[in-house]
């Protein structure tokens, strides 16, 4: 659980520090994501204030193998809260992507490999059209669809990725990444 | 007669020459029929000339406005985190609660000392919405709201620079998709225009969200004809099943029917093509166009759903409404089916999911994917409204296709 997001973790006037890998799945994971929102306020207040809660579910990325779930809740240009959830608590959130690990470490590796611009093929919504691997539902349709009213927002938060490395399950516990010469690009 | 009076009926009337480039008699005609028309109200507006003119030649005020008796002066409204929003400004009830029914066929404010007025105010006979049951919908300011902080410019937003050149018959493609979705523009901006001037302010809410969907169609009108010119191609086919469909939506006889036909069916049919533009995209110019309308498409969507629901929960007899919206739905949802099989646009969009004119059949089955997506969100949506077609519904649920 994390409150509103705070003050910038690296403030942006100081030496680029070593990126410390964050570990994946995680809710450490998705407030990285929301403190780099909140370090580009102006930019997201540009795309539109974005108030939803979505939920990922991973089929097979829990220590045993099993589903794990995470809530973000975005209010405005920032992430206020994210909490790991249980089976049943899809009312709580206005959509839920579920995929499983593999697809959701190809689509960040890939927007790492672009600089933090997926190509064509790796965007949010391009994975989640029918028939391919990230499937998109809600409880409510009219809230569901909250993911494409704000789905610029949406690819912009998972786009940060690209700022921080991510360490996968199974990765050596190693040393952080060098500094990054400049903030990650965007779609 | 009064000076003023007199001066009003002695003014000449006074007519430019008729021009060629101007339909010179009907100007003249509708001119002459305005000024016979307020020249009737004279005993109304000339009264209350006369007396403002009077006043000012006594050199006396009135200072009637500083009475608040009649107002709700004292009521703060409250800022949200957000600033002041529009649901903020509906909180209090005496500012926020709006008539099932208005008479208030005028401008004079809601919340305002108006009924110290009502005699002396005009009617405007264009104001004919007067039931918020054809209008409303529970999530109008959040929406409202969404929409102002979400706009997006076609000029500037677009990477129009980075449009790469693909094969002549993709572009064909695209232009052809292009035309389409300009066609559709046009009447998704239309038909909320043609309700706007008839609503009476009471349910400014309202017309405040429809205006900001007329800018969003205005929008994706202009930024679609862009994208047709923008890669040397250009304005391909008009349809004739387009027309037809956008015609049965502009000439709805009521807003919450017309609101079903194209904010849950039409937009939502065009949601999916917009959504399916991941897909399409052959460049990052396309794939952020189709984002950035996808998003504004959403919010038109979500206000036809919950409109739709708030006029079915309102009406006096559900039953008879179901029946009559079902009756409605029977045909709009077969002419709506019209455009949706129309081969300018299911071939085109196929040569974009399969790649080129010769792997058409492989584009199919992803337009097959697309067509039962189109339907079944149709049906959640309707569904959510509490208007059941599941076992009505006229469009075919899988795509009729013979591969």
């Amino acid at each position: 659980m994390m409150g509103p997001v705070a003050d910038p973790i690296t403030p942006s006037d100081a030496a680029p520090a070593p990126v410390a890998r964050v570990a994946f799945p995680s809710v450490q994971w998705f407030e990285a994501l929301g403190q780099r929102m909140h370090d580009q306020r102006d930019h997201f207040a540009k795309i539109g204030d974005m108030d939803c809660t979505m939920q990922l579910t991973l089929y097979d990325a829990s220590p045993a193998g099993q589903p794990w779930r995470c809530q973000v809740e975005f209010e405005g240009t920032d992430v206020v809260d994210v909490r790991e959830v249980g089976e049943g608590d899809e009312e709580r959130a206005d959509f839920v992507i579920e995929t499983d690990l593999d697809t959701w470490r190809e689509m960040v590796d890939n927007i790492v490999a672009n600089g933090g611009r997926p190509d064509l093929d790796h965007t949010l919504n391009r994975l989640s059209l029918p028939g391919v691997p990230i499937r998109l539902w809600g409880v409510d349709p009219v809230r569901r669809d909250a993911y494409y009213r704000f789905n610029q927002s949406l690819q912009h938060y998972v786009n940060n990725a690209a700022a921080f490395g991510t360490r996968w399950p199974g990765d050596a516990d190693e040393a952080p990444l060098p500094a990054p010469d400049g903030p990650a690009a965007r779609a | 007669m009064t000076a003023t009076e007199s001066r009003v009926k002695d003014l000449p009337i006074i007519l430019p020459e008729p021009s060629e480039a101007t339909s010179g008699e009907q100007v003249e005609q509708a001119t002459e029929e305005w000024v016979e028309k307020f020249r009737g109200y004279y005993d109304q507006w000339g009264t209350l000339l006369q007396q403002n003119l009077d006043r000012l030649s006594r050199g006396s005020y009135s200072l009637h406005w500083l009475d608040t008796e009649h107002t709700h002066w004292g009521t703060r409204v409250q800022p949200s985190s957000r600033g002041l929003t529009a649901a903020d400004i509906d909180r209090p009830k005496v500012y926020g609660t709006l008539p099932e029914h208005t008479e208030w066929r005028n401008f004079a404010p809601r919340g305002s000392a108006r009924d110290l007025y009502k005699d002396a105010m005009p009617v405007i006979e264009g104001y004919d919405v007067l039931d918020k049951s054809h209008l409303w919908a529970d999530n109008v300011n959040t929406l409202y709201e969404e929409a102002k902080v979400r706009q997006w410019n076609s000029t500037t937003d677009i990477p129009w620079s980075e449009l790469e050149p693909v094969s002549e018959e993709l572009e064909k493609a695209a232009c052809q998709l292009s035309t389409f979705l300009t066609e559709v523009e046009f009447v998704a901006g239309d038909f909320p225009s043609r309700w706007v001037w008839r609503t009476a302010p009471d349910f400014f809410e309202v017309n405040n969200f429809l205006t900001t969907q007329m800018v969003d169609e205005a929008r994706h009108m202009e930024v679609f004809r862009k994208r047709a010119m923008a890669g040397a191609g250009g304005l391909m086919h008009p349809s004739p099943a387009f027309e037809w469909a956008l015609k049965a939506i502009l000439e709805s006889p009521t807003h919450s029917q017309g609101t079903f036909l194209l904010n849950v069916l039409g937009e939502g049919l065009v949601l999916s093509i917009f959504r399916a533009g991941e897909f399409l995209s052959k460049t990052h110019v396309d794939k952020e166009i189709f984002r950035l309308c996808m998003q504004d498409e959403a919010r038109h969507v979500s206000y036809g759903t919950l409109e739709f629901k708030a006029y079915l929960d309102a009406a006096a007899d559900r039953e008879r409404a179901l029946a009559d919206m079902h009756r409605f739905a029977d045909i709009g949802e077969q002419i709506i089916l019209t455009a949706l099989s129309e081969p300018a646009l299911l071939e085109s969009v196929a040569v974009l999911m399969g790649g080129s004119v010769a792997e058409i059949d492989e584009g199919m089955e992803g337009v097959g994917f697309l067509w039962s997506t189109i339907v079944e969100e149709y049906l959640q949506r309707c569904d959510r409204a509490g208007f059941s077609r599941r076992d009505r519904c006229t469009i075919p649920l899988e795509f009729p296709w013979a591969a």
